[in-house]
């Protein structure tokens, strides 16, 4: 059995080695280095030296952070309201679940093209709203205060991930749990609020989880949209090791992608110790 | 008593449905926006007159293929995406096999290494992956692309179908194993044909992640030939800005194939979200 086993096992471990285990050891040991066109010396930790007292590398970490609470905040809430209603089977959930969820598959470079046209300072659909309502328009991806919130604002209402990872755990309830409470006479908000959400935590926990690790990877909007500008307002940790990468300084690149791999890990330590992901109670 | 509470639920129910109707409104009114304006002319597009056409045209869509030739970056993202979700599915279940039925040295090292590895940020990997792919004479090629992929998405191929294959009875094998029947006659004759649920959730996952994604697409391919929809897409900020009905078309049609799949093999997409998140 031990061939065949090695021979099944072989094309995943290959690929899994060779696009992902070599590549974080030259992540990792590249990072001392100076690296460029002209050639590859290591040079101790000079990379991250310079990455403490880089201002422009901090401004792009409380960037991400800024991009990850509006996930916490605004979009994982969203996705929990909306999952609890549609968990109910209200009439017409079924589409309601399809429609919410659309947005997901929709790619991010398609996001960036749809909201460069809705910020369009000339026809954008934003400015043609508020003109309604009598507030005038302004250019929001090229004004300084302006492009972090609008860029956040892109993915703030798509919410339709978190939505059905909670519509798939309210499912897995026992039912006579709630019975019992409709038996005690508690109304339907006191049931959704004191036995459904505290049921949640554990996906409520994944969400997070699943929210920062996106935040720290984000890219493609912010990219297409404002290629991390005006002056840094928007950039994120990933749109600036790309920077370091398209701008030849290799070593630098790889300190900051060893910067997210490692806060990655620590989201992921933190987060199951936290909400107890992986532990069952029901 | 009784009339009460019809109100409140009445109440509730409105509440409801106003909730939903708004977080509907605000996540989906810039798409349908931009489907709906993609049947406009420019000056149509640049007056901003009225929501819907009028009247209205196809221009966009006949320019988005005549002058930008949109049908190149979607034959090569149909490549990518059937190539990378083969290669990911087939090594995710020739792994995920032995790992979840079999007792073999390595098999929890195996099970661990590719669970942690789905949630690495494989974004920060920019240079080891140029250098890899450029090393190996990859770079700028479809295989170079599709073998890219089917590794990105094998962790992912892996867990979900490790967990689907666990929950299988473990008398399915033993009557072949008897027979004397070999490791991949078994595989194939009697684990494949009863695995395809969970194969099918996979490929259907990610050939839409695949369709969707961006980053390493632009990292690894330059020439015309080989760009996918998405860099195609990006470009259009740049260089097609002044055809924004092109764009808009373009833009359209890009979003159509990954929501035609998923709300045609809804089941699937969900089920298997469900299944690679809460690992």
């Amino acid at each position: 059995m031990a061939i065949p086993i090695a021979l099944s096992v072989l094309p995943g471990v290959a690929l899994f080695s060779i696009f992902i285990l070599v590549p974080i050891g030259v992540l990792a040991v590249t990072s001392f280095s100076d690296w460029s066109v002209i050639g590859l010396h290591f040079v101790g930790t000079t990379n991250y030296a310079r990455l403490i007292h880089d201002s422009i590398f901090w401004k792009a970490f409380t960037n991400t952070v800024v991009y990850a609470a509006v996930g916490i905040f605004i979009q994982i809430p969203i996705g929990i309201v909306t999952g609890m209603i549609l968990a109910q089977r209200i009439r017409g959930w079924k589409v309601f679940r399809a429609v919410l969820f659309a947005p997901v598959v929709v790619s991010g470079a398609a996001y960036a093209l749809i909201f460069a046209n809705v910020y369009d300072s000339r026809y954008g659909l934003l400015n043609w709203v508020l003109h309604f309502v009598g507030i005038g328009g302004r250019d929001w991806l090229y004004n300084v205060s302006t492009a972090l919130p609008a860029v956040a604002a892109t993915y703030a209402f798509n919410a339709g991930f978190f939505m059905i990872l909670v519509m798939t755990e309210v499912a897995a309830i026992p039912a006579d749990i709630l019975e019992a409470a409709e038996v005690d006479g508690a109304t339907r908000l006191r049931r959704q609020r004191y036995i459904v959400l505290p049921l949640l935590r554990h996906i409520i926990g994944t969400c997070v989880l699943l929210s920062l690790l996106s935040s720290l990877a984000f890219f493609d909007i912010v990219y297409i949209l404002t290629s991390g500008g005006p002056n840094n307002a928007t950039l994120t940790l990933t749109v600036y090791a790309f920077q370091q990468y398209t701008a030849d300084s290799w070593g630098y690149a790889n300190a900051i992608g060893v910067f997210i791999v490692l806060v990655g890990f620590i989201v992921i330590v933190a987060m199951k110790k936290l909400f107890r992901i992986g532990e069952r109670e029901l | 008593m009784i009339a009460r509470r019809l109100v409140t639920r009445t109440m509730s129910a409105g509440a409801y449905y106003g909730f939903l109707a708004f977080v509907m409104i605000a996540a989906l009114g810039p798409i349908v926006w931009i489907m709906v304006s993609s049947f406009k002319t420019n000056p149509q597009i640049l007056s901003n007159g009225s929501f819907l056409p009028h009247p209205a045209t196809a221009a966009g869509y006949r320019n988005v293929f005549t002058e930008v030739h949109l049908q190149t970056a979607l034959v090569n993202t149909f490549i990518y995406a059937a190539g990378g979700t083969a290669g990911a599915v087939l090594a995710g279940f020739l792994a995920a096999y032995p790992t979840s039925r079999l007792t073999f040295p390595g098999r929890h090292l195996m099970t661990v290494v590719f669970s942690v590895a789905l949630a690495v940020p494989i974004v920060g990997l920019i240079v080891p992956e140029f250098f890899i792919e450029k090393d190996l004479g990859l770079f700028d090629s479809k295989l170079g692309l599709i073998l890219f992929y089917a590794a990105m998405f094998f962790p992912l191929s892996f867990v979900i179908q490790r967990a689907f294959l666990v929950s299988l009875p473990f008398e399915i094998e033993e009557a072949a194993m008897l027979d004397g029947a070999g490791y991949f006659k078994i595989l194939g004759r009697v684990v494949a044909p009863l695995a395809v649920p969970g194969l099918a959730t996979v490929a259907v996952l990610v050939f839409i992640f695949i369709w969707n994604e961006y980053f390493f697409a632009q990292l690894l391919t330059i020439s015309f030939g080989n760009l996918n929809i998405q860099v195609t897409l990006a470009e259009f900020r740049s260089a097609f800005q002044r055809d924004t009905t092109a764009q808009l078309a373009g833009t359209t049609i890009a979003m159509l194939v990954p929501i035609t799949a998923f709300l045609g093999l809804q089941r699937y997409v969900i089920a298997g979200l469900t299944a690679g998140s809460s690992r």
